[in-house]
């Protein structure tokens, strides 16, 4: 008996195929089981906040992720293992501005407190810190092959969402350093609203006023916990086909049958 | 290249559509049974010289001080005022409550003269200035802190002017009323609420184990008011009458701080049917006000409520500590925002469009109250802010969140400019507010009862447009100052649309003159007037700059 390699194809979902955890799909579930038991004992039982839950699930989903991306690594090479990271974590990113709008919108929290579940640890210095690593990472993509036009778009697109952070990070800094001025240094200074959205520079700014841009239906109408999610979307919405083209023509889906000489 | 052209020339085509002014309606002229008045002109003073652009700020001889330099707890709502012409010499009196002490009467002797006169009447929150009795002359009614309002009689003797009566009937406390004619009968009735935590901590346990305070209508009937509870409970700093259901009767709208509910009541058959009409509301609610601010004919409501207008992080971190401590989970369903609504009619309803408007965050936000401050037509928003208390702010100094009061030019397209250069930011911390023209010349000036700081007046010297004053009389029906009814000036161009109304703002009471203002190219064709009653009267070609007194016959 001897296994016979027909020649290589592109996968049809060469994501879906990238993303896909083979042989490490059991360790993924168990992690996930245990960081959902765990992190639902110390909520729960021993009184920890949401984050701390947050971050021990994405510790331990870390384990198989690393095992899994060394072998992307081996398979494919850096550049694509870098995706592979890339669109692994913008996915986790999605379920963490999904948890901000449920908090938001449906359990009506206030701003300050609709910060997700690992941002609660520090929303302004999660997103900051991530979302330049999304720019360059991209940086990195581009500079490793991945071109073309949704390339640019989630290049410019990045870039721009980084920006606004930055500037959200800038008054986060500002309104912590008056907090403590006041003597709260305990009080959060998270949930500001940044350049776009309701009560955004855009909308607020005196050089605005009386003119059609303060009320740009969404762009200076919806709350930031809206405009970060329409950010991120944005964001997945041009990585998914610029991931696809991409993979399409450099990873290959190796099909092996038993071939069986008579 | 084509679908790039389509994309911008969409892109521009909404852009341009924010900026373009609303269509103006075809306003229907006020329609019923006509009814015949006579009518007599009084010029208006000449604008003042020189004419600056801005108002001019004075001082007023009274403040409302609370016991303490830094005021604790609900010291620190302090008081409201009322303007209406209590010696019918045709200059617009002031009448400043006082919340720890005595209340003041300012004696308008023209040109902005004032002389001042102590009322034997302490501790104090509303007041209003209504003929009560239909006697054809204006009482003042003041509600109480920890009392059932209490009315003072207006003999008509200048030598003692003022008896204290009995309102007959009118035993529960209240904090803010409304006063109109509620049920038809052409006698004035009122609306009273309490605000049942500032009376838990001053009574305490007597308080709840006694027959409590809540919503009240009180109908007068011959001598006599007929009490009706609507509600047993409520947290009123401000009532409003406003027609909710568009049958042109009034309607009843309590403001309820804290987590409160706004409280509202249908009038249905012979009875009061609550109801609910907003899906957002302000969270704790201060003062309402009504006004055709887009010259449709159709009134809008503003509420009031805390949200700083400056979005400056040193501002933000002043609120924040406070939000902080005072913010708890909202539940399900809660319409509740903290933030001032502007409740809009609709096809399908009322909508909020305060952020879309631009009058959402005027800080923490007292009165609020419409009125068209340059004589353009167009209704302008005035607010008076601030807040005072030791707990609260103990972080600030003096327990003061110092802001400026805001003034707010409408546009004429639908939105409210911040209007700085009409030097209007008082940074006193104001509490009641009214707006009369008081010297007589054609524009509106506003009246402000601070706290812990001297009351101020507020002297338009704009100088812009033109204008005309209307006064109502009625003088055979118990509601000679024919509250409710509806006032409409109609020019070649454009329709004004007005309420004569007993109150407005926070715990404040408006004159039941009307002013119009509107530009001075226009020309009024038409002046028309529909009586509580549903009669019509008309005035053709009223004079600019003309006080129109209007008698029924």
């Amino acid at each position: 008996m001897a296994a016979h390699a027909l020649p290589a194809r592109s996968p049809r979902f060469p994501i879906l195929a990238l993303l896909h955890p083979r042989k490490r799909s059991w360790l993924v579930l168990a992690a996930l089981l245990l960081a959902l038991g765990i992190g639902t004992l110390g909520v729960r039982v021993w009184g920890w906040p949401l984050w701390w839950a947050a971050a021990l699930g994405l510790g331990l989903l870390l384990v198989p992720g690393a095992l899994k991306w060394r072998d992307d690594l081996r398979r494919h090479g850096r550049v694509i293992m870098v995706l592979s990271i890339l669109l692994a974590a913008q996915g986790f990113h999605t379920i963490e501005h999904t948890a901000q709008l449920i908090q938001y919108h449906i359990l009506k929290w206030p701003p300050f407190a609709s910060s997700g579940l690992i941002s609660a640890a520090n929303a302004e210095w999660v997103h900051f810190v991530w979302n330049w690593l999304v720019v360059a990472l991209i940086m990195y993509l581009v500079r490793g092959g991945m071109r073309g036009m949704w390339v640019w778009l989630l290049l410019a697109w990045a870039f721009a969402h980084a920006c606004e952070h930055s500037y959200m990070m800038l008054r986060y800094l500002e309104m912590s350093s008056e907090l403590q001025r006041l003597g709260f240094p305990q009080l959060s200074a998270q949930g500001l609203p940044g350049i776009f959205g309701r009560d955004g520079w855009l909308a607020r700014s005196p050089a605005t006023q009386g003119t059609f841009l303060c009320r740009l239906p969404g762009v200076t109408t919806a709350p930031r916990i809206d405009v970060h999610f329409w950010w991120n979307v944005g964001e997945i919405a041009l990585l998914l086909p610029a991931a696809h083209s991409f993979l399409r023509t450099h990873i290959t889906l190796q099909l092996t049958i038993d071939s069986r000489q008579p | 290249m084509k679908q790039s052209v389509s994309a911008i020339f969409a892109v521009t085509l909404l852009l341009a559509g924010c900026g373009n002014p609303p269509q103006r309606a075809q306003v229907a002229p006020l329609s019923g049974p006509p009814a015949a008045v006579h009518v007599q002109s009084v010029a208006l003073a000449a604008p003042p010289e020189p004419c600056t652009g801005v108002f001019a700020a004075h001082d007023l001889d009274h403040t409302t001080a609370t016991p303490r330099p830094v005021a604790r707890m609900f010291e620190g709502n302090g008081a409201g005022v009322a303007i209406g012409d209590l010696d019918d010499d045709g200059w617009l009196d002031v009448v400043l409550a006082h919340s720890h002490g005595a209340a003041t009467l300012l004696w308008n002797t023209g040109d902005l003269h004032f002389r001042a006169e102590r009322l034997p009447q302490h501790d104090t929150r509303a007041v209003s200035l209504v003929d009560v009795d239909g006697d054809g002359r204006l009482d003042i009614v003041f509600t109480r802190r920890l009392a059932a309002p209490s009315y003072w009689h207006n003999t008509g003797d200048p030598a003692a002017r003022f008896t204290p009566e009995l309102l007959p009937n009118v035993a529960r406390p209240a904090y803010a009323m409304a006063w109109g004619d509620l049920n038809g009968d052409s006698a004035l009735d009122f609306v009273a609420a309490s605000y049942d935590a500032e009376l838990l901590t001053a009574q305490g346990n007597s308080f709840l184990m006694g027959p409590g305070a809540g919503v009240y209508v009180y109908t007068r009937s011959g001598e006599r008011f007929v009490p009706l509870q609507l509600a047993h409970k409520s947290q009123a700093l401000t009532l409003a009458l406003f027609d909710l259901n568009h049958d042109a009767q009034p309607d009843i709208l309590v403001g309820n701080d804290f987590a409160t509910p706004d409280q509202y009541w249908v009038r249905q058959n012979d009875g009061w049917a609550a109801m609910q009409p907003f899906s957002a509301t302000s969270h704790s609610t201060m003062s309402f006000d009504s006004g055709d601010i887009d010259n449709t004919g159709q009134p809008v409501l503003f509420a009031t409520d805390m949200k700083p207008y400056d979005k400056g992080v040193a501002t933000l971190a002043e609120w924040q500590p406070m939000m902080s401590e005072m913010w708890s989970p909202v539940p399900l369903g809660d319409p509740q925002i903290v933030e001032n609504v502007l409740q809009v009619p609709g096809a399908t309803g009322f909508r909020n469009q305060a952020y879309a408007r631009g009058v959402d965050a005027t800080g923490w936000s007292w009165s609020g109250e419409f009125a068209d401050l340059d004589n353009d037509g167009w209704l302008d928003l005035y607010v008076a802010n601030g807040m005072i208390e030791a707990e609260l702010f103990n972080y600030l100094p003096n327990g003061a969140l110092v802001e400026q009061n805001q003034a707010l030019h409408n546009d004429g397209a639908g939105h409210f400019v911040p209007m700085p250069q009409w030097g209007l930011g008082s940074a006193r911390s104001g509490r009641g507010m009214a707006i009369a023209d008081l010297d007589g010349d054609g524009d509106l000036d506003i009246v402000v009862n601070n706290l812990n700081a001297p009351s101020q007046l507020f002297e338009n010297q704009l100088c812009g447009g033109a204008s005309l004053a209307v006064d109502l009389r009625w003088p055979g029906s118990k509601n000679t100052r024919a509250l409710g009814a509806a006032v409409q000036l109609r020019t070649g161009t454009a329709a004004y649309s007005r309420m004569v109304r007993a109150e407005a703002g926070y715990l404040s009471g408006l004159p039941a003159r009307v002013q119009f203002g509107f530009p001075a190219g226009e020309t009024p064709r038409q002046l028309l007037v529909r009586w509580p009653d549903g009669a019509v009267s008309q005035v053709a070609a009223p004079t600019p700059g003309t006080r129109l007194t209007i008698t029924r016959e």
